[in-house]
């Protein structure tokens, strides 16, 4: 049993080092340059001031005004858009090394980071949809109100939710709270005045009913005590930038009347092959994405899961309760949880950082391995017991009957599972965009949050995972055949 | 020639449920043995204990002087000189019929693919089954499965022979075939233990007739002993009743 414990983990080390192999090929760009290195994480839709522009690339205030510091104080940076919840959180855990993301200043999070000069002054406003007959915060009161998980804004209108008496709703981004409240399923959405008004200049349909209230600065920010010469740098460069006139020129460049425009064109927008046409890179790429994630995810689970499975049945009571507990962890935590636990979670035990997509993996690995180790499990004891003797009778070994005999049975009885399980995979992939991978859901949210076309890119997105399902049972019904042939 | 088999004092228990309660037998070379018994008298239990697949409680058991309880002894190397035959054939049903015959020395690395097919071809000949090769089990009849089975068995050149109700699951007129394999075999002078309840291939094959109940050996000797004048009450009756039907 020892022996098949060493062998175990050695196969788990090389899977984890051709993770890192096969599909990171991103992060050592920077390896060889003598200017520091890090990493800083920024949201993923946060107009105006951090949004992925058409050519793929982040842009907005935040972005712009990194980019000239970062020139003018010589050092380098690996941006990472995040959901703003789990960005900040990353900076606690050391997985990023400051956050810069419209983030207010409050005397809660100085506790834990150390921010930057405050470098935007703002204040929290509140929306309607144009059709409302809302005029006032009083006529909320029993109404529901759309806000952005961990925002300032947040906090603000829970500061007044008792007084106005409205209930609250979260989502995780603000253009999916703006549809909210444009279709009506919210009263209301409380955002930062910049954000908000360069949403509505950008077609979203809203109404402000408010003066911006409950006035807050936005700030960069550090773990506390940490990354102490990087602050000291953005300090260093955002004054340089705001004697210069650069900074104003960012701001002006996207809150400036005439500058600010619609960031897409609007002809092109009409029509979804005009959408295809005009954001083509970045669905490929989030197709891309979603196909790695998918396939290696597959490959690495149906590796584990096996192990895991043929564990379970293995005549020895520490191999199935080893078995039994892993299946009953790692099918027990939703998919999510698990995602934040090993990308967040695990740094700060750890202290070592771990790639989104590896996180992501990982995730699909233990997860999905789980199920189908569960599976696997099952269909083995589903082969007859007789088959196991009438092997050993023979002479064969234990292993040799199980790869022999055993499993070529049993898989036989698992292939409907299997290819269930590849479609799980796939449709799982969509939720590690929570931790910041730019897969296929996360590029429809991103195009979304350029140019408010909800319905027809989720259209486009729905469209590209149905044809990506159809592919894959294709593959498998393919597969399938060949092994029933022979 | 030399003693096959010998088992002493041999106790095996499920929890509480003591099934042996102290066999004795030896079984010598070319002898062919049949057991008989009333039902849950232990005689699978007893017959799987020879090759191990089950683990005797105390006891010992000797193959070909090798002792099965010893830690040391490689029971995989055992088992290969000792062929078994079960009820319900499990037969290997991925594979053909020739594959099932010939899995075993290849994989083994007894002998190379090549010879494992004439060896299989000749042994699927003997038990009249040539033509059925390339079939699946599935495509087989009871009766054909059960040959498969004994040329599956034998194709490790096993030195000894166990067989636990071969013709148990078969229809009546499928049983024939089954036991003129057997009584080939035995006649060929392999070393035979048979559970069955064919009295007739008994008397007629038989050296010895052993007779279990309770999980004890209550009587034993030629058939002609056994069947004509048993001794234990408890013998009496079952052979009455089996004999009389
Ligand atoms: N794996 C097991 N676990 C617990 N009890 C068992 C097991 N196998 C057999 N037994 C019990 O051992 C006793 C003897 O069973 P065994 O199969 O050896 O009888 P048998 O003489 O072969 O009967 P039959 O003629 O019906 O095949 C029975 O009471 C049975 O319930
Ligand atoms: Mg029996």
């Amino acid at each position: 049993m020892m022996k098949k414990h060493t062998w175990l983990k050695y196969s788990w080390l090389m899977v984890t080092m051709l993770f890192g192999m096969i599909i990171f090929n991103t992060t050592t760009a920077q390896a060889d340059t003598k200017e520091p290195h890090y990493v800083i994480a920024t949201d993923t839709t946060y107009a105006p001031f951090e949004f992925q522009g058409q050519n793929g690339q982040y842009v907005g205030i935040d972005m712009d005004m990194l980019r000239a510091i970062a020139k003018k104080e010589h050092f380098t940076y690996k941006l990472v858009p995040i959901a703003f919840n789990s960005g900040a959180q990353g900076v606690l855990s050391g997985q990023f090394d400051a956050i810069i993301a419209g983030m207010t200043i409050t005397p809660e999070r100085e506790q834990v980071y150390d921010f930057g000069t405050p470098y935007y002054k703002t204040g929290i406003i509140a929306a309607v949809s144009p059709k409302s007959n809302i005029t006032d915060l009083k006529q909320l009161r029993g109404k529901t109100v759309a806000l952005k998980t961990g925002t300032g804004s947040a906090q603000y209108a829970l500061s007044i939710q008792k007084k106005y008496g409205f209930k609250v709703t979260y989502f995780n981004d603000s253009n999916t709270m703006y549809n909210a409240v444009a279709l009506g399923n919210a009263a209301a959405a409380f955002e930062d005045d910049p954000v908000m008004k360069y949403a509505i200049k950008n077609g979203v349909k809203l109404k402000i009913i408010t003066q911006p209230a409950n006035g807050g600065e936005y700030g960069f920010a550090v773990k506390k005590g940490q990354n102490k010469e990087l602050l000291a740098k953005f300090n260093a460069g955002y004054a340089a930038i705001k004697k210069d006139g650069t900074y104003d020129k960012i701001v002006a460049k996207y809150l400036g009347s005439n500058e600010s425009k619609f960031a897409g064109s609007a002809k092109e927008n009409d029509s979804i092959l005009g959408l295809l046409k005009q954001n083509k890179d970045q669905f490929i790429s989030g197709v891309i994405k979603t196909l790695q994630l998918t396939v290696f995810g597959i490959i690495f689970a149906t590796i584990f899961g096996v192990l895991i499975g043929v564990l379970a049945v293995v005549p020895n009571k520490f191999a199935y309760g080893l078995s039994s507990t892993i299946i009953y962890i790692f099918r027990g935590l939703p998919l999510l949880v698990l995602a934040f636990f090993i990308y967040i979670g695990l740094p700060s035990l750890t202290g070592t950082k771990i790639p989104a997509i590896v996180a992501g993996l990982i995730t699909l690995t233990l997860n999905e391995g789980a199920y189908i180790a569960a599976f696997v499990a099952g269909g083995l004891k589903n082969v007859d017991a007789g088959q196991m003797e009438a092997a050993r009778s023979l002479g064969l070994p234990y292993w040799k009957a199980m790869r022999k005999i055993i499993m070529p049975q049993g898989i036989k009885l698992m292939i409907p599972s299997f290819v269930n399980q590849f479609i799980i995979t796939l449709k799982d992939t969509s939720i590690l965009s929570a931790i910041g991978i730019i897969e296929l859901t996360q590029t429809g949210t991103v195009i979304i949050s350029r140019n408010m076309q909800g319905f027809r890119v989720w259209f486009i997105v729905a469209l590209m995972y149905l044809i990506i399902i159809t592919l894959l049972t294709f593959l498998a019904k393919w597969v399938d055949k060949k092994f029933s042939s022979n | 020639m030399g003693i096959k088999v010998k088992v002493t004092d041999l106790h095996k228990a499920y929890g509480d449920n003591e099934v042996l309660k102290g066999i004795n037998l030896e079984v010598q070379e070319n002898e062919v043995v049949v057991m008989i018994g009333p039902s849950g008298s232990g005689k699978s239990t007893f017959l799987r204990t020879l090759n191990k697949l089950e683990n005797p409680t105390t006891g010992s058991i000797a193959i070909d002087g090798i002792d099965l309880t010893a830690k040391e002894t490689n029971l995989n190397k055992v088992r290969e000189n000792i062929g078994m035959v079960f009820q319900h054939f499990n037969l290997f049903p991925h594979l053909t019929v020739l594959e099932n015959v010939t899995l075993a020395p290849v994989e083994l690395g007894k002998i190379s693919k090549e010879e494992a097919k004439t060896l299989g071809m000749q042994l699927l000949a003997q038990v009249g089954l040539a033509d059925k090769a390339d079939a699946k089990p599935t495509q087989l009849s009871g009766g054909q499965k059960q040959r498969v089975a004994i040329a599956r068995a034998l194709a490790m050149k096993p030195s000894i022979m166990l067989f636990d109700e071969p013709t148990s699951a078969l229809d009546p007129e499928m049983v024939g075939e089954v036991l003129k394999v057997m009584r080939d075999l035995a006649q060929e002078g392999m070393t035979m233990i048979v559970v069955t309840h064919e009295m007739g291939f008994a008397k007629q094959v038989a050296d010895r007739v052993v007779f279990f109940a309770d999980g004890y050996i209550r009587e034993e000797g030629t058939p002609e002993e056994v069947f004509g004048n048993p001794q234990d009450p408890r013998a009496k009756d079952f052979l009455n009743k089996v004999l009389n039907v």
